[in-house]
């Protein structure tokens, strides 16, 4: 199992926190952290998740930025290292 | 003069306003079925342009709003009211979002100001979506109603084709605005990618020693077909087609080798097994495609062609990607290739293993049906499918000059597709004779939109493989499941016949190989609406069959002999 912190930037349109929790449930990663708040002179959000998943976090990054409302997704490294269990 | 060039400001409604905006964009015919919370709505279609079709069941005209758009290359437009008609909507999304069609639903919604308390027919249809469209609105000010409309049509059109879901509330549709209709040539919205990797893609076809191109949807949506069949003549490559990519190969190129999978020919499974280089075209390596997916081509390198990002290296790596548009991308890729050898395996395979449509006895053989059918039909004649056996044998056999004359279910696999899509393509191509292959399963399950077929008089030809089976599940139960046959016996069906005849559709029933021709002929000669109820043996089976979590070349086969 992998661990993963991403940093999504997203344009503060509806539902758009939904959307991510949604795909990075349906894609099989699971959440075990997370932090969301908008700029609201820039209309900017930032979406922080700590994933955690078998599957590579290229499939989970590919579909959040699918989605019409995402700005960037970032994966930071620092987290990626396998953990134990 | 001034007032003749600068644009006007009207004051519309929120539902008028729809009507313009979809006019903008090139509407003409919609689907629907009225309700409560969308009556602004209908009550602005009195006065439209827009011609609407008045289907039996929402999820009718969620699929006849698919047939539309698959058949015409345009975006189909359905509506549904709030509560249960937008929930009927939902498996139309669902099929539209799995095969990439661009569909603009709208559904009506209750009151803002009752949103959220439980209201009559209030259901978070814009919750639900999230897994079921492209993407998805809900309208709060109708000063953005214009907006969100031209956005919509954007997305659904761009990039990876799929549907877009538009849910207004009541108060929003007879809300009042007062503008000016935007310029939609100001509007501009296409997908960036980054350059295509050509180069390392030329080494690799020009190094292969036995290459298969590996045809998907993606062509036909890209609208794509003759630059395929250029990059197919020049490369001289054997070909194989998914489900959703048949037509887009000539099926009279004699590199061709048919549909590979499941149900794929022998010929098409075992190349494609073999080949040291696949070529994938706009296709997703589907499941069904396949087989056991660490044992799918184990010898091939693969190029992959796409416009959706998120396909490259999803189920099989790709050595070389190429992203974006194929008008553009496949002429880049089209050079000369010695691989005379391969052409000729390939050759030899394809006629080894050609279809038999020997057959003992008088019982009817479906696939000799549905070959005869397909020679006889006319040119540009549009065929849609239901999903089981029927659906398989269609595929398996008959032939499409274009993918837009093919339309099935593909990556959902929706029974009640096939009827409510053959009335959204003869709604879109009038004059072009359109064929529902459907099996007494499936048919039942949309059977309702025969009440659509009679009211527009549209000249469907519907032909019902009737087994009087879920067959495609009882031939699973007995392959797989010991012969245990649970719940797939349907020889309780109605009277297919009297049932069309209620509808004042003309119907005939056959049961013996000697009524075949006269039956067709009869069927395609006929002006208005037809169904062919063809009475088959229920234990004929769709061979070849690569059984789940096996590899292609490990095919169970027919022991007709």
């Amino acid at each position: 199992m992998n661990n993963y912190q991403l940093t999504i930037k997203v344009d503060d349109k509806q539902v758009v926190l939904e959307r991510i929790l949604q795909v990075t449930r349906y894609r099989g990663f699971l959440i075990h952290g997370i932090h969301a708040e908008v700029n609201t002179g820039t209309q900017i959000g930032t979406v922080v998740l700590q994933v955690h998943s078998e599957r590579p976090i290229s499939l989970l990054i590919d579909q959040i930025n699918k989605l019409i409302d995402i700005k960037e997704v970032k994966v930071d490294n620092d987290v990626t290292a396998q953990i134990v269990g | 003069m001034e007032n003749a060039t600068l644009p006007q400001t009207v004051t519309y409604t929120g539902a008028s306003l729809l009507f313009e905006v979809l006019q903008q964009h090139g509407v003409e015919h919609v689907f629907g079925y009225p309700g409560g919370a969308i009556m602004p709505i209908y009550d602005a279609l009195y006065d439209s342009d827009v011609n609407h079709f008045l289907c039996r069941h929402e999820q009718g005209a969620a699929f006849s709003a698919i047939g539309y758009a698959r058949a015409a290359g345009k975006v189909g437009v359905c509506f549904a009211t709030s509560g249960p008609g937008a929930t009927n909507l939902i498996t139309g999304l669902a099929d539209a979002l799995a095969d990439s069609i661009p569909v603009v639903a709208i559904t009506g919604q209750v009151p803002t100001g009752a949103m959220g308390s439980d209201a009559f027919q209030e259901i978070d249809v814009f919750g639900l979506s999230l897994a079921c469209t492209k993407h998805s609105f809900q309208v709060s000010d109708v000063n953005d109603l214009p907006n969100v409309l031209h956005q919509a049509f954007a997305i659904a059109l761009e990039g990876r084709q799929g549907p877009v879901l538009v849910d207004i509330p009541k108060d929003i549709q007879l809300a009042q605005i007062e503008t000016t209709l935007e310029d939609l040539s100001q509007l501009t919205n296409k997908v960036k990618l980054p350059p295509a990797n050509v180069g390392s893609a030329i080494a690799l076809l020009s190094s292969a020693k036995k290459p298969i191109l590996y045809v998907g949807g993606g062509v036909g949506m890209a609208n794509a077909v003759d630059e395929l069949r250029a990059f197919a003549d020049t490369t001289g490559m054997p070909s194989v087609s998914t489900l959703k990519g048949l037509g887009a190969i000539n099926p009279d190129d004699e590199h061709y080798l048919g549909m590979l999978g499941m149900h794929g020919t022998k010929a098409a499974n075992l190349a494609v097994q073999e080949c040291d280089l696949l070529v994938a075209v706009g296709a997703r390596f589907d499941d069904r495609v396949t087989g056991k997916l660490n044992e799918f081509a184990p010898n091939a390198k693969v190029i992959h062609f796409d416009i959706d990002t998120a396909e490259i290296n999803k189920r099989r790596a790709a050595h070389a990607s190429i992203l974006g548009d194929l008008k553009v991308n496949l002429p880049a890729l089209e050079i000369p290739l010695s691989i005379e050898d391969w052409q000729s395996q390939c050759l030899a395979m394809k006629r080894d293993f050609a279809w038999r449509y020997d057959h003992p006895g008088e019982n009817i053989f479906a696939p000799a049906v549905l070959k005869e059918i397909s020679d006889r039909m006319p040119d540009k004649t549009c065929v849609t499918t239901d999903v089981g056996q029927h659906q398989m044998w269609a595929a398996q056999h008959m032939q499409f000059q274009d993918p837009s004359d093919f339309l099935t279910s593909g990556g959902m696999g929706t029974m009640g597709f096939g009827l409510p899509a053959a009335i959204g393509a003869q709604v879109s191509r009038p004059y072009d004779c359109i064929v529902a292959v459907t099996g007494d399963g499936s048919f039942m399950m949309n059977v309702q939109e025969l009440s659509t077929i009679k009211r527009f008089q549209l000249p469907v030809k519907i032909v019902v493989i009737d087994n009087a089976k879920l067959g495609m599940v009882r031939q699973w139960q007995d392959l797989f499941f010991n012969g245990r046959l649970s719940e797939t016996d349907l020889s309780d069906n109605p009277d297919f016949v009297m049932l069309a005849s209620a509808f004042d559709i003309k119907a005939k029933q056959i049961s013996k190989k000697s009524e075949v021709t006269d039956a067709i002929e009869e069927m395609l000669d006929h002006d208005g609406p037809y169904l062919l109820q063809v009475k088959i043996d229920a234990k004929e089976n769709v061979w070849p069959l690569v059984p789940p979590e096996t590899a292609n070349d490990k095919m169970m086969e027919s022991t007709h002999e």
